[in-house]
C-alpha cells in the first residue's frame, strides 16, 4: 500500500541545531533511504559519513578524459607530423614519443579538465532552472539559520504519513509537504 | 608518554653504533680505493650521504612549508621531521666535509680540482677550455668555502626550528609560532639557494662539462618525494607501537599520499623537462651526459644504464602515479607503505643514474673512453652506505626523541592536527 502520488515531490522537515540534523540525519541513513538530502547554512564536519554518501564518482570521468586526451595528443601529432605531411624538424624522428609530449600532455590536461567539468554538470544533473525546493518559503532559511532534510516521493521507502511520522520523531520541527 | 614509545627511543644507541659501524666501514674501504686511484669506492660515501642528505632537506623544506602555510594537519607528523632534520650537519660533516677538503679524495671524485688529471682526449684538466671559462665558480678554494657554507647554513636553521619549537613544549608561548613564521619565510629561500648550489656541487660537477640550470629543481623533488615516502614509512612504525599510535589517522594517511602524488608528478615534470630540452637543442656538451647513460661506446649498443633509465620512467613515476590516483592507496595504511617503499628504492636508483656513470680513459677504445658499469659489486659498498648514515639518522632522531615532547603538546593547532578531517 505505498500511497505514490506524482504531484508530491517530497517531505520537507526542519532542524534547529547542526547536532540535530547530523543525528537525525544519522538515522535516516540507517533506515534505509537513498534519496534525500541535508540543507544546511554551512558546511558540516562528517555530514558526507553520517548521510552514507559514497565518494564522488567524478575522478572516474577525470580519469576517462585524461585518457582520451592523452591518445588524442598521440594521433593528432602523428598524423599531422609523420601521416599527413612528414616534415623533418632539427632531424628528429617524423614521430617518437619524445618531442610532441607537450602536446600529448596539454592534451591530457584539457581533456581531464573537460571530464572534470562536465562531469560534475552531468553527475549534477545540471542545467536545472527550477527545483520543487524553492516554492517552499523555509527554504530560504537554509541559508541563514534553519537545517533542513527532505525526504524524496521516489524513494522507496517513502509513504506520506510514515514518513512524516518519522522526521518528527527524529525532533523535527516543521514538517512540510513539498508539490511539484 | 606509553611504555612502547619509551622502550623504542630507548634502543637510540643501537642504532648510532649500528650506523657508525657501517660509516667506519665505508670509509676504510674508501681510503683503500683512494690508494689504488679508484673513485667508485668513494663515491659510495658520497652516495650514501647523499641519499639521506636528500631525505632531510626534504623535512627541512617540508617543515618550513607547513610551518608558512600554517597547515592545520601538520603539527604531529613536523615534531617527527624535527626530530629527523638534527641530524643534517652531521651527516655533512661525517661525509661530504672530508671528502671535499681531503685532496686525495676530493681529486678522485671532482677531476676540475686536480689541475694535471688527463682527459680523455690527452689534455690536462687545468688546459680545459671549459673549466678555465667557468673557473670563477669551479675553483678549489671557492668550492671550500661552500661546502663551508652549505655545513654552517643547514646546521644554523635546523638548530633555530628545532630549539622555538622544543622551548613552546615548555613556554606554551603562542609567539614562538609566529617567530617560527618568520624563520620559515626566510629560510625557504635562503635553502633554496643553499640545495641547488649543493645540487650543483655535489652531483652536478661529478661531472663539469655538463651543465642544466633545472639541476636544482630536480634535486628538490627528488628530496621532497624521498623526505615524504621516508615520512609514511615512519610514521607507519610510530602508529603500531611508537608515538603515534592512536594519533596518526586515516586523514594524514591520505593528505601525504596527495603529497607524494603531486610531487611524482613533480619529479617527472622536471626529470623529462630537462631531458627534453637537452634532446631538442642537441648540443654536445650537453647531450653527452645522456649518451653515456644509454650506450657503451665500444660496442655502440644499449648499455645497463639504459635499463636503469626505464627503470626509473616506469618504476620510478608510472607504478608510483598510477597507484596513487586511486583514493584507497591514500587511505589504506598497507598499501600507502607498499607505495613509499617503492619511492625510496626508486631515489636510490635515481641517485645511482645520477652520479655513478663517468667516461674513464681507456687507451684502446674508438673514443678514447668507456662508462663505469651500472652492474657492479660496488652496489653493495653504496647499499652499505645508504644502510649506515640511514642507521645514524635514525639512532639520532631516537635520541632526539628523549629530549622533547613526542608531539608538540602546546602548538596552537595541536587539536586541529589531532582531530584533523578530510
Amino acid at each position: 500500500m505505498n500511497e505514490r502520488n506524482e504531484s508530491i515531490h517530497g517531505v520537507a522537515c526542519t532542524f534547529r541545531s547542526p547536532s540535530d540534523v547530523f543525528h537525525a540525519a544519522e538515522k535516516v541513513r540507517d533506515a534505509g533511504w537513498k534519496n534525500w538530502d541535508v540543507h544546511t547554512p554551512f558546511p558540516i564536519h562528517g555530514m558526507d559519513q553520517a548521510m552514507g554518501l559514497p565518494r564522488s564518482k567524478v575522478p572516474r570521468l577525470t580519469l576517462l578524459g585524461g585518457v582520451t586526451g592523452f591518445i588524442t595528443g598521440c594521433l593528432l601529432t602523428w598524423f599531422m607530423n609523420s601521416y599527413d605531411y612528414p616534415l623533418v624538424v632539427g632531424g628528429k624522428p617524423f614521430w617518437s614519443p619524445i618531442f610532441p609530449f607537450p602536446v600529448m600532455y596539454e592534451c591530457t590536461i584539457l581533456f581531464a579538465a573537460f571530464g572534470t567539468f562536465f562531469g560534475q554538470f552531468i553527475l549534477n544533473r545540471l542545467p536545472q532552472h527550477h527545483h520543487p525546493l524553492f516554492d517552499l518559503p523555509q527554504f530560504a532559511r537554509t541559508s541563514d539559520d534553519t537545517f533542513m532534510i527532505v525526504l524524496e516521493a521516489r524513494d522507496k521507502n517513502f509513504h506520506l504519513d510514515e514518513s512524516r511520522n518519522f522526521l518528527l520523531s527524529l525532533g523535527g520541527q516543521e514538517i512540510t509537504v513539498i508539490r511539484e | 608518554m606509553s611504555t612502547p614509545s619509551v622502550k623504542l627511543s630507548s634502543r637510540w644507541p643501537t642504532f648510532v653504533v649500528a650506523g657508525l659501524v657501517a660509516i667506519v666501514a665505508a670509509w676504510l674501504l674508501a681510503v683503500q680505493g683512494a690508494g689504488e686511484h679508484n673513485y667508485r669506492p668513494v663515491l659510495s660515501v658520497l652516495l650514501g650521504s647523499m641519499f639521506w642528505v636528500s631525505v632531510l632537506i626534504g623535512m627541512l623544506m617540508l617543515t618550513m612549508i607547513t610551518r608558512i602555510f600554517d597547515a592545520g594537519w601538520a603539527p604531529v607528523i613536523r615534531r617527527s621531521w624535527e626530530f629527523m632534520i638534527g641530524a643534517l650537519p652531521i651527516v655533512l660533516l661525517l661525509s661530504i666535509v672530508p671528502l671535499a677538503f681531503i685532496p686525495s679524495f676530493r681529486h678522485l671524485l671532482w677531476e676540475w680540482t686536480d689541475a694535471t688529471h688527463l682527459l680523455p682526449s690527452g689534455h690536462e684538466v687545468g688546459h680545459d677550455p671549459i673549466l678555465q671559462a667557468k673557473s670563477w665558480f669551479l675553483n678549489p678554494t671557492f668550492f671550500l668555502i661552500r661546502i663551508t657554507l652549505y655545513v654552517v647554513f643547514f646546521g644554523v636553521i635546523t638548530w633555530v626550528l628545532r630549539r622555538f619549537s622544543f622551548q613552546q613544549d615548555k613556554e606554551r608561548d603562542a609567539n614562538l609560532t609566529h617567530r617560527l613564521h618568520a624563520v620559515s619565510a626566510v629560510g625557504i629561500p635562503a635553502s633554496a639557494v643553499m640545495l641547488t648550489m649543493l645540487a650543483f656541487d655535489c652531483l652536478m660537477a661529478l661531472s663539469y662539462h655538463w651543465f642544466s640550470t633545472m639541476y636544482g629543481v630536480w634535486f628538490f623533488a627528488l628530496s621532497i618525494r624521498l623526505a615524504l615516502a621516508t615520512t609514511v614509512i615512519l610514521t607507519y612504525r610510530l602508529s603500531n607501537g611508537g608515538w603515534l599510535d592512536g594519533i596518526l589517522n586515516q586523514a594524514h594517511r591520505h593528505v601525504l599520499g596527495c603529497l607524494m602524488l603531486a610531487f611524482t608528478v613533480f619529479w617527472a615534470y622536471i626529470s623529462f623537462s630537462q631531458y627534453f630540452l637537452i634532446y631538442t637543442a642537441n648540443i654536445p656538451e650537453e647531450t653527452f651526459w645522456y649518451n653515456i647513460r644509454e650506450f657503451n661506446p665500444i660496442t655502440g649498443l644499449k648499455s645497463d644504464w639504459w635499463g636503469v633509465s626505464m627503470y626509473l620512467i616506469f618504476g620510478f613515476f608510472f607504478l608510483p602515479f598510477l597507484s596513487l590516483l586511486f583514493y584507497r592507496s591514500k587511505i589504506i595504511a598497507g598499501r600507502l607503505l607498499t607505495i613509499a617503499g617503492i619511492i625510496f628504492v626508486g631515489g636510490i636508483f635515481d641517485l645511482w643514474f645520477n652520479a655513478v656513470p663517468r667516461q674513464i680513459n681507456e687507451a684502446s677504445a674508438p673514443e678514447g673512453f668507456v662508462v663505469s658499469p651500472f652492474l657492479s659489486g660496488y652496489l653493495a659498498l653504496d647499499l652499505l652506505a645508504i644502510f649506515g648514515f640511514g642507521a645514524l639518522v635514525i639512532g639520532l632522531f631516537l635520541r632526539s626523541s628523549t629530549k622533547a615532547e613526542t608531539i608538540p603538546v602546546h602548538d596552537p593547532r595541536i587539536l586541529e592536527s589531532i582531530n584533523y578531517h578530510e
